[in-house]
């Protein structure tokens, strides 16, 4: 497809707005971020900041407590991705390799649950909690995060497995190896790439949650990141620089890992969810 | 697109590979265990305090809730709000998402770095990014009142989160920009599939670049377009962190959407059954817009 030279100046002007429409709320929380706690409130608004410091980056670091919140983020969300795959793993394998009866209908099950808001559980899931003395601990947040991610993990999983020609599983059992050494052996390494993708997935979606958070935790030494951030918002006073340093440190994480993953992600979606 | 194998023909070729099928169970057995409790279970135990039959201060079965959520006027109000924001947001998602998808599927110099600055508003969690367009929208300091101001077309700074309609208004726009990626993805992923051939034996025929659109690109983009639709409808009526964050539903109750009113009827005025009720309506209505794409993903397992 041969395009004149006018076409080409239109699709570059065309991305080059995307560029800035795309990065300039980015732009905006990271300079903000290093201003000072007067300048960043001054009217009108300076593009960039008149004097360059990091003193909200220490503030909210060593007195707010972030690190805290930081780490508790951290083994919520790796916790939440690590269970969802491997149990996703298991029935991913189940799915993909057996013919059982009802399959079709959990297998909806699964895919249709993906579509409950965090709403309908968040209230039952509290009382729950309350029930087995989970209530405030990193753990029952593990478990009703997993609620979020179990599901497109078990159909992402499915699906690459699919992929996987049938003639492995064949092979293996005609040396001998057994169902789960299959698996592990033979069909995980396979799929290893579609695996990550999905565990970072799961991981990016714990990241970003805050409902869970925010009915299931009350105690300030298990708030995550998110949580932590919106405490931060005061009822008198806010102090945008410590926010804005907050936000940037909550948003490196998910950027990075999307931006490797992104490859895997469009593949996981063509594979997973739309399929033809 | 990927080519599935059909394990079903194996089982009957005479190598038993698949005599072990009740082994399919014990596989699924842990991820269903976990289905039931960490979503089964408190699905239905929502309903059933919607009704007033569980977990609340006196049970017994009662239509109270379901009725008066039809006099509510903040309900209604919230109900408004988020068929409003669904539809300006998952339209706008789809219009940019198809615009940038197009871009990025020609060959265009530096596709690698035009596709992750197209990603980066996706990765922004929603309650940060509430917060982000919280202080762009902000009075004084704020970037978006910076350039209205200094392009001269306000005179005076717009209180942008501090009135009814405009706040509501910031909000969509704010979600309008972190969630279109989403629909990009899915979009490229079909513009990616369609065959080269296609557009060869259109280009043969004499058809025009729109022509081509209209008659190559839509027609193969149709299941992509329903299936980011479905996705992305339920994904935003889902929304709470970035309303949240951003304005809390305020002021009054003007920026409200459902999920938010209830979370505050069940966690902050106690009203179990009331905040279920709306709960089970919300899951109610997404059960059946779902309802498409459901069937389309099932019909391609064998």
């Amino acid at each position: 497809m041969k395009k004149s030279n006018s076409m080409w100046v239109f699709i570059y002007g065309a991305l080059a707005v995307m560029l800035v429409y795309n990065l300039t709320p980015f732009f905006w929380m990271v300079v903000s971020s290093f201003k000072s706690e007067l300048e960043v409130v001054s009217y009108p608004a300076t593009l960039l900041p008149n004097v360059f410091t990091t003193d909200a980056y220490e503030k909210i670091w060593l007195q707010e407590g972030f690190l805290l919140y930081f780490k508790n983020s951290l083994t919520v969300s790796l916790s939440t991705a690590a269970l969802s795959s491997l149990v996703g793993i298991f029935a991913g394998y189940g799915f993909s390799r057996f013919r059982f009866k009802g399959r079709l209908a959990i297998m909806t099950a699964f895919l249709a649950t993906q579509m409950i808001p965090g709403v309908l559980l968040v209230g039952p899931y509290f009382k729950m909690m309350t029930l087995t003395g989970l209530y405030d601990t990193l753990f029952g947040l593990i478990l009703a995060q997993t609620s979020i991610t179990l599901p497109f993990s078990v159909w992402m999983i499915k699906g690459y497995m699919d992929t996987v020609p049938i003639e492995i599983d064949q092979a293996a059992e005609v040396d001998g190896a057994s169902r789960l050494q299959t698996l592990f052996l033979c069909i995980v390494p396979l799929v290893l790439p579609g695996l990550v993708a999905t565990t970072i997935f799961a991981f990016l979606l714990s990241w970003g949650d805050l409902l869970w958070a925010l009915c299931l935790i009350s105690d300030p030494q298990k708030q995550t990141m998110t949580l932590g951030i919106t405490q931060l918002v005061g009822q008198f006073r806010v102090y945008w620089s410590e926010i804005m340093a907050a936000t940037v440190i909550a948003s490196i994480i998910p950027a990075c890992l999307y931006l490797v993953l992104q490859r895997y992600l469009v593949q996981g979606f063509t594979e997973a969810a739309v399929k033809e | 697109m990927t080519k599935t194998h059909d394990i079903g023909d194996v089982s009957n070729d005479g190598t038993g590979t698949m005599r072990d099928n009740y082994k399919g169970y014990l596989f699924i057995l842990p991820a269903l265990l976990m289905l039931v409790v960490i979503l089964g279970f408190p699905a239905l135990a929502a309903f059933l305090q919607s009704f007033n039959l569980m977990w609340v201060a006196k049970p017994g079965f009662s239509l109270g809730a379901y009725r008066a959520l039809v006099d509510d006027a903040e309900f209604l109000h919230s109900l408004f709000n988020t068929v409003v924001f669904v539809v300006v947001v998952v339209s706008s998602h789809l219009v940019v998402g198809l615009s940038i998808a197009l871009l990025l599927n020609m060959d265009i110099k530096f596709k690698w770095m035009w596709r992750v600055v197209a990603i980066l508003p996706w990765t922004m969690p929603d309650v940060i990014g509430g917060l982000v367009w919280r202080f762009m929208f902000d009075t004084l300091p704020g970037i978006v009142n910076s350039v209205l101001l200094r392009t001269h077309l306000t005179t005076e700074p717009v209180d942008w989160l501090g009135q009814p309609g405009l706040a509501f208004f910031a909000v969509i726009l704010a979600e309008s920009w972190r969630g279109y990626p989403y629909v990009m993805l899915i979009l490229l992923a079909g513009l990616q599939s369609i065959p080269r051939q296609q557009y060869e034996a259109a280009e043969l025929d004499g058809c025009s670049a729109l022509q081509k659109f209209m008659y190559v690109t839509m027609p193969n983009l149709k299941h992509m377009f329903i299936i980011s639709l479905v996705l992305d409808t339920v994904w935003e009526s889902r929304l709470f962190g970035m309303v949240y964050s951003m304005t809390g539903g305020g002021p009054g109750y003007s920026s409200q959407i459902l999920t938010l009113l209830s979370y505050k009827q069940y966690f902050q005025f106690f009203n179990v059954s009331y905040g279920a009720a709306m709960a089970v309506v919300l899951a109610t209505v997404l059960f059946f817009i779902s309802l498409p794409y459901l069937r389309l993903s099932m019909r391609q397992q064998i």
